[in-house]
C-alpha cells in the first residue's frame, strides 16, 4: 500500500489539462462538501477560494468571502480554546481537526467538523492552507441531548437515593425509639411485679407471683438478646438457653447447683424466640424446683445441638429422676409449654437420665439456617 | 488497688421511680445499704458528702435533661473510691472507656440477672478477681477487669 504521504501522485498519475478541464478543481468547486483554500503568505493568511457549498453553509457571497480570514465565522459562543488550537497548527504547518461552533450571515449557528491542512510544494514550503467544513450540527446536538439526559438521570437517581438513605435513616431511629420503649416497659412491668410481690405473705401466691415474675424476666431477656445482636430477625437458642439457665439458677440463690453447658450456635426466627424463651424458661424453673429439691446440690446441664434438620435443646438435672411429680404442677406453666411449643412446632419429651430426668425439644430448622451453619 | 468490704454503701441515680425502688429493694436483698437515691445529676451534687457510697447505679438517661455520664463523673469528683456501674437500655452510648465506670447492666434486667451482676461486681471489688464466670447481665469495664491484676 502506498504512503499516503506520497499521495500527492495520485493526482498526477490521472493525464489531465489544468483550467476548465481540470478534473480535481472541478471537483472542489462543485462537491457538496464545503471548501476554502487560504495563502498564508499574504498578510493575515486571508481565504483565495471558496467553493458554492461554503457559501451555501455560511451565507455569504463569494465577493464577501475572498480576501478576508476565516475568523468572521467565529462568533461569542465560539470556543476560545478550540481556536487557539488551529492557530498554533496553522504557524507550526501541521494537520488539525476541531469541532467549532460557527456563526452564518444571518447570525444563526452551526457546528463545524473543521479540518486544515497545508499544501506544499515540491521543496517542502507552504503554498496555501486547504480546509473543509463540515456541518455536524445534528451529532453534536445529540451528544449534548445525550449528555443532558444522561445528567438528569443521575440527578434523580441521587435524589432517590437520598430519600431512600432518608426513609432508612427514619426507619432506623423508629426502630431503636421502640427499641427503648420496649425495654423502658419490660423493665418498669418487672419492677411493678417484683415491688408487688414484696408484700404477699401467703407463699403460695407468692410463688405463683414469682412464677409470673419469672416469666416476664424470661422474656426481657429474649428481648435484650434480639436487640443486642446485629440482625434481629434471627435469635440463637442455644446461647440464650445457657443465659437463662444461668440466671434461674442465680435468682434462685441455689449457689450448690452447677450449671454446665454443652451448645452450638442454633439459629431461630425471632418470631418463635418469645414462645421458646418462655418454654424453656418453665422447664428450667421447674428442673431446678424438682431435681434439686430440699437443697441438694447437683448438676445442671444445658445442651444444645442440630441434627441434620432439627435444633435439640435439652436440660438434664441429676436429681431423683423422672416420674410424674417432674412435671410442673402448675397449670399454667404445663399448658405454657404444651401450647407455646405446638405454635412453633416443636415437640417437648420427658425421659429419665442416668441420674436424674432429662427434658428435650426438639424443633425443625430452616434449611437455610442449615446450610448457613454448614 | 482499694479492696472494700460487704456491706457496700449503695447510691442509685434512676429517674424511673419505680425502677429506683425496685434497684433499692434488691440491693437491700443481698444486704448491702442504700444511702441515697438520685433522679438527676442536681440532685447528685445535693447529696451531702457524708453519703459517702462505695458503689454507685447509674442510669445513662436522667430527668431534666440530665445524663448519666455527667453523673458518673460527678460522682467520681465528690467520691473519687465509689465504683459506678451504669444500668441503661442503651449500652451502645457508653464510651470505649466507660467514662471511668466499673461496667454496665443492660436494661430491661431481670431480678436474677440484678442479683447475679450485683454478685459478680462484690466479688471482683472485694476480693478480685471474681470466682464466678461473669453473668450475661453484666459487662465489665477494660479498666475494672484490669484491676484485677493489681
Amino acid at each position: 500500500m502506498m504512503d499516503q504521504r506520497d499521495n500527492w501522485h495520485l493526482t498526477d498519475l490521472v493525464e489531465h489539462e489544468s483550467g476548465r478541464g481540470d478534473p480535481f478543481a472541478a471537483a472542489v468547486r462543485a462537491t457538496r462538501m464545503p471548501m476554502i483554500i487560504t495563502d498564508p503568505r499574504q498578510d493575515d493568511n486571508p481565504i483565495v477560494f471558496c467553493n458554492e457549498a461554503f457559501q451555501n453553509l455560511s451565507g455569504y457571497d463569494r465577493d464577501e468571502i475572498i480576501g478576508t480570514n476565516c475568523r468572521f465565522l467565529q462568533g461569542p459562543e465560539t470556543d476560545r480554546a478550540k481556536v487557539a488550537e488551529v492557530r498554533t497548527a496553522i504557524e507550526a504547518g501541521t494537520d488539525v481537526a476541531v469541532d467549532l461552533l460557527n456563526y452564518r450571515k444571518d447570525g444563526s449557528t452551526f457546528w463545524n467538523a473543521l479540518y486544515v491542512s497545508p499544501v506544499r510544494n515540491s521543496d517542502g514550503e507552504i503554498q496555501f492552507f486547504f480546509a473543509s467544513q463540515m456541518d455536524v450540527s445534528d451529532r453534536i446536538e445529540a451528544q449534548e441531548r445525550i449528555a443532558r439526559q444522561k445528567a438528569e438521570v443521575e440527578r434523580q437517581v441521587e435524589e432517590r437515593t437520598a430519600d431512600l438513605k432518608t426513609a432508612l435513616d427514619d426507619k432506623t431511629l423508629l426502630l431503636h425509639e421502640v427499641d427503648h420503649r420496649v425495654k423502658n416497659n419490660l423493665t418498669m412491668i418487672g419492677s411493678l411485679l417484683r415491688l408487688q410481690a414484696r408484700g404477699i405473705a401467703d407463699p403460695d401466691i407468692l410463688a405463683r407471683l414469682n412464677a409470673m415474675l419469672e416469666r416476664v424476666d424470661a422474656l426481657a431477656s429474649v428481648h435484650r438478646r434480639l436487640y443486642q445482636s446485629d440482625d434481629v430477625t434471627r435469635f440463637d437458642a442455644g446461647a440464650f438457653a445457657v443465659n437463662l439457665a444461668n440466671d434461674v439458677v442465680a435468682s434462685s440463690g441455689r449457689t450448690e447447683i452447677d450449671v454446665k453447658t454443652d451448645v452450638a450456635l442454633i439459629d431461630i426466627p425471632s418470631t418463635n424466640a418469645s414462645a421458646l424463651g418462655l418454654v424453656l424458661n418453665e422447664i428450667v424453673t421447674n428442673a431446678v424446683k424438682h431435681g434439686f429439691a430440699d437443697g441438694r446440690a447437683g448438676t445442671l446441664t444445658v445442651t444444645a445441638r442440630r441434627d441434620a434438620d432439627q435444633g435439640i435443646i435439652s436440660i438434664a438435672d441429676d436429681g431423683p429422676g423422672f416420674d410424674a411429680s417432674s412435671t410442673p404442677e402448675d397449670g399454667l406453666g404445663r399448658m405454657l409449654i404444651r401450647r407455646l411449643s405446638r405454635q412453633i412446632g416443636a415437640s417437648v419429651d420427658w425421659s429419665s437420665a442416668t441420674p436424674g430426668a432429662r427434658v428435650t425439644i426438639r424443633f425443625a430448622m430452616e434449611p437455610d439456617a442449615v446450610r448457613a451453619a454448614a | 488497688m482499694i479492696r472494700l468490704t460487704s456491706p457496700f454503701r449503695v447510691l442509685i441515680v434512676e429517674d424511673e421511680a419505680l425502677l429506683a425502688m425496685d434497684i433499692e429493694a434488691l440491693v437491700e436483698d443481698a444486704g448491702h445499704l442504700v444511702v441515697g437515691e438520685a433522679a438527676s445529676v442536681d440532685e447528685v451534687h445535693a447529696l451531702p458528702l457524708s453519703a459517702a457510697p462505695d458503689l454507685a447505679f447509674v442510669d445513662l438517661q436522667l430527668a431534666f435533661g440530665s445524663n448519666g455520664l455527667d453523673a458518673a463523673r460527678l460522682i467520681h469528683e465528690r467520691w473519687a473510691r465509689a465504683a459506678v456501674i451504669f444500668v441503661t437500655a442503651n449500652p451502645k452510648k457508653i464510651p470505649e472507656d466507660f467514662a471511668g465506670a466499673h461496667g454496665v447492666i443492660p436494661k430491661p434486667f431481670s431480678r436474677a440477672g440484678l442479683t447475679s451482676a450485683l454478685r459478680y461486681i462484690e466479688e471482683g471489688l472485694i476480693a478480685p478477681p471474681p470466682t464466678s464466670p461473669m453473668p450475661a447481665s453484666f459487662i465489665a469495664s477494660p479498666a475494672f477487669a484490669a484491676s484485677w491484676e493489681d
